[in-house]
């Protein structure tokens, strides 16, 4: 637990320094939903509504993928993480303490992306916003510790910026699937769908659980 | 000697990277309150001993037993504090940051006060607030040096210390070797510095493609032997 | 020592699976072509027999590739990581041929080549993920680190397979995918054909993972002479 909050603690204070995560998240995200705006004629828009839950997690999904891929770059600097590899205690809490730091990053992002996004497309998310964040929360929960585990095999590989997002996607559909119709059905009547948010909190603890057993083998030599 | 009293028992370890044999069989044995001194030219596997040494690694093939404990590799790393090529500090925090860190990650009991000591003996205490990315490479390498001594472990692994190292700095490293060995704990030392391995060392072997070439005792440690033996393993690999 | 129990079993079951083959390829052959033709689909219809015989060897594949994984992980023992490499392989293979068959049947039953029902979508993530186990090994530099790692991507990978096609048949709109043996969507005559396909593709990939273990297992030999060689044994 004292490592968990430790490198909780670090990687915090040194995001909080730098910024340099969160920003290119935010920016990639954003620039994600501008893409996206233009590659829908501008005709089609009157079924935003539609459409909308589904571009909001292709942004989250793409700018996580980035935000993960400097989660452990700023760890082979100076070869910090054999020092993390060293500690004496189950290497499970290392993962915990880096995804949990990848997933506040990540809701942080999502909320501001949310903000873009509501602007951009026109849509109120006000009277829906504490469920919306519940639901894009429990997204992030699964896309990080899968991503945090596979960051962490990414950046020991070549090709490490391609390497994730190899290794990611196909087994985030599942959570894909749940958070986008968890996301249509609150937009469209308010309600929180009891099917999908089960999913995803099946999944989260699939995912949290074998992550925190696997991680040991993963940072070995 | 029992094993249990030594701070290293190791039989044939070996370790390959796919076609790569990096080490061939070693036979290591550490009493505690000794010093080992570890020569070998570049890609003789000194590197990858001393990782595997620190619990990082594991052997392909061999048996390892670090101050006593061989199953739990988790109390294993608790026992081995490591100095390698790279400081293991995180460039946005400062000193003083990364070892309290590095104090937590150990569960090291009063940590404050530890901390505070090491940074004054290590002639660090003006820089502890300084963000490590703007110290020199000497303070860095100081720095580092605190992070390996922290949790008091019974088993320090150097891999090349002196390097960035002043003449003042890396002899003031060598009389804290010699102190930690004074106090019934073990050091390893590689280095490609022959009259530093000398000065600091009990022991010193000689290791040439995986394999340990030779042993010298403390009683007839001799640089000009040592040179010879270093330089034929090293033309030997090349 | 690579001589352990696994490679011993590949190698003595190597023979009697490719003896077996072959009398049970000629009936499979024979059975399929006396198999009555479908009246509405014609001749594409035999494609039954070849193409959800490939989806249950890639499946199996998958299943020993994360098994052997975990146990690699586990163990420690080569032999495991053999063993998974070896039906990775063999499953993507089986995986490319069902993927490749499905849709020549989809063509020609339902008018087009794709269709995005659960079964189809699940099998097409597989061999994603097939794909990115393989990718994880070669572009790891360390061979016994690319064995772990890919041994980590099978463990998450299994569990995540299953749950991918309980996901996606909760959402479905409609699928379109003749369903399970159970429900008899097999006709008269139609049986056996398809159980003996069946037995063949899983007793082949049997064959060619055996096959494949015992080449990795005499590299592995091999490799071993190299490095105890009087030189030094560098492999340059």
């Amino acid at each position: 637990m004292n490592t968990f909050a430790a490198v909780l603690w670090k990687d915090l204070v040194t995001e909080w320094r730098t910024r340099d995560r969160a920003v290119a998240m935010l920016v990639f995200s954003l620039l994600t939903v501008l893409v996206l705006r233009f590659s829908h004629p501008m005709g089609a828009l009157a079924n935003t509504d539609e459409i909308a839950p589904g571009l909001l997690w292709v942004a989250y999904t793409f700018s996580s993928v980035i935000g993960l891929n400097r989660a452990f770059a700023t760890e082979l600097e100076n070869d910090a993480l054999s020092g993390l590899a060293l500690a004496p205690s189950d290497r499970g809490w290392i993962f915990a303490g880096k995804a949990l730091a990848n997933l506040l990053i990540l809701s942080g992002v999502q909320f501001a992306t949310a903000v873009f996004f509501g602007l951009l497309f026109d849509i109120d998310f006000t009277p829906v916003a504490g469920r919306l964040a519940l639901v894009a929360g429990l997204g992030a929960v699964g896309l990080s510790s899968v991503g945090t585990l596979f960051a962490a095999i990414a950046v020991r590989t070549r090709y490490r910026e391609v390497m994730l997002p190899l290794l990611l996607l196909p087994l985030l559909i599942p959570i894909l699937l749940s958070a986008v119709r968890a996301t249509a059905v609150l937009l469209e009547s308010g309600v929180l769908p009891d099917g999908p948010i089960r999913t995803l909190l099946v999944i989260d603890a699939v995912f949290a659980i074998l992550s925190f057993i696997t991680f040991e083998y993963v940072l070995d030599e | 000697m029992s094993s249990d009293s030594l701070a290293i028992f190791a039989r044939g370890i070996e370790k390959r990277f796919g076609h790569v044999a990096a080490l061939r069989g070693i036979d290591l044995e550490l009493p505690f309150g000794r010093s080992l001194g570890i020569l070998g030219p570049n890609g003789a596997g000194k590197s990858t001993l001393v990782r595997i040494l620190a619990g990082l690694s594991r052997p392909t093939a061999g048996q390892l037993r670090i101050a006593g404990e061989e199953k739990d590799r988790r109390r294993v790393r608790g026992r081995v504090g490591l100095l390698s090529h790279a400081t293991l500090l995180y460039p946005a925090l400062s000193a003083r940051e990364n070892l309290r860190f590095t104090a937590r990650l150990y569960g090291v009991e009063d940590a404050q006060s530890r901390i505070d000591t090491l940074l004054e003996e290590l002639a660090l205490t003006a820089a502890a607030d300084r963000r490590v990315d703007t110290l020199s490479r000497g303070m860095a390498q100081r720095v580092a040096i605190a992070r390996a001594l922290l949790h008091q472990p019974p088993l320090l692994l150097l891999d090349e210390p002196f390097t960035g190292l002043d003449v003042r700095s890396a002899e003031e490293l060598e009389v804290r070797i010699r102190a930690v060995r004074d106090a019934g704990r073990s050091v390893v030392l590689v280095s490609h510095d022959i009259e530093r391995i000398c000065a600091c060392a009990d022991r010193v072997l000689v290791i040439s493609q995986g394999r340990v070439v030779h042993t010298s005792e403390n009683a007839a440690l001799d640089p000009a032997q040592l040179r010879a033996v270093y330089d034929r393993a090293a033309e030997a690999s090349a | 020592m690579h001589e352990s129990a696994i490679d011993r079993t590949a190698a003595r079951f190597r023979p009697i699976l490719g003896l077996s083959l072959v009398p049970l390829s000629v009936a499979y052959a024979v059975l399929v072509m006396n198999a009555p033709l479908d009246r509405v689909q014609g001749i594409i219809q035999k494609i039954l027999y070849v193409h959800p015989a490939m989806a249950f060897a890639a499946y199996l594949g998958f299943l020993i590739t994360a098994v052997a994984g975990a146990l690699y992980l586990w163990r420690g023992e080569e032999q495991y990581d053999r063993l998974a490499l070896a039906a990775a392989q063999v499953g993507v293979l089986f995986c490319t041929l069902n993927i490749i068959t499905g849709p020549i049947w989809g063509k020609g039953t339902w008018g087009r080549w794709w269709s995005w029902d659960p079964r189809l979508t699940v099998t097409m993530l597989l061999w994603f993920v097939y794909i990115a186990t393989l990718l994880v090994r070669s572009f790891t530099e360390d061979p016994a680190r690319g064995a772990r790692f890919a041994a980590v991507y099978g463990i998450l990978g299994a569990p995540v397979m299953v749950l991918n096609y309980f996901v996606i048949e909760l959402f479905r709109g409609r699928a379109i995918h003749p369903e399970n043996l159970e429900q008899g969507s097999l006709g008269d005559g139609m049986g056996w054909p398809f159980l003996v396909g069946a037995v063949v593709a899983i007793l082949g990939s049997l064959y060619l993972i055996a096959c494949r273990i015992e080449v990795e297992s005499l590299r592995a030999i091999w490799l071993q002479r190299r490095r105890e060689a009087p030189d030094g044994g560098e492999c340059t």
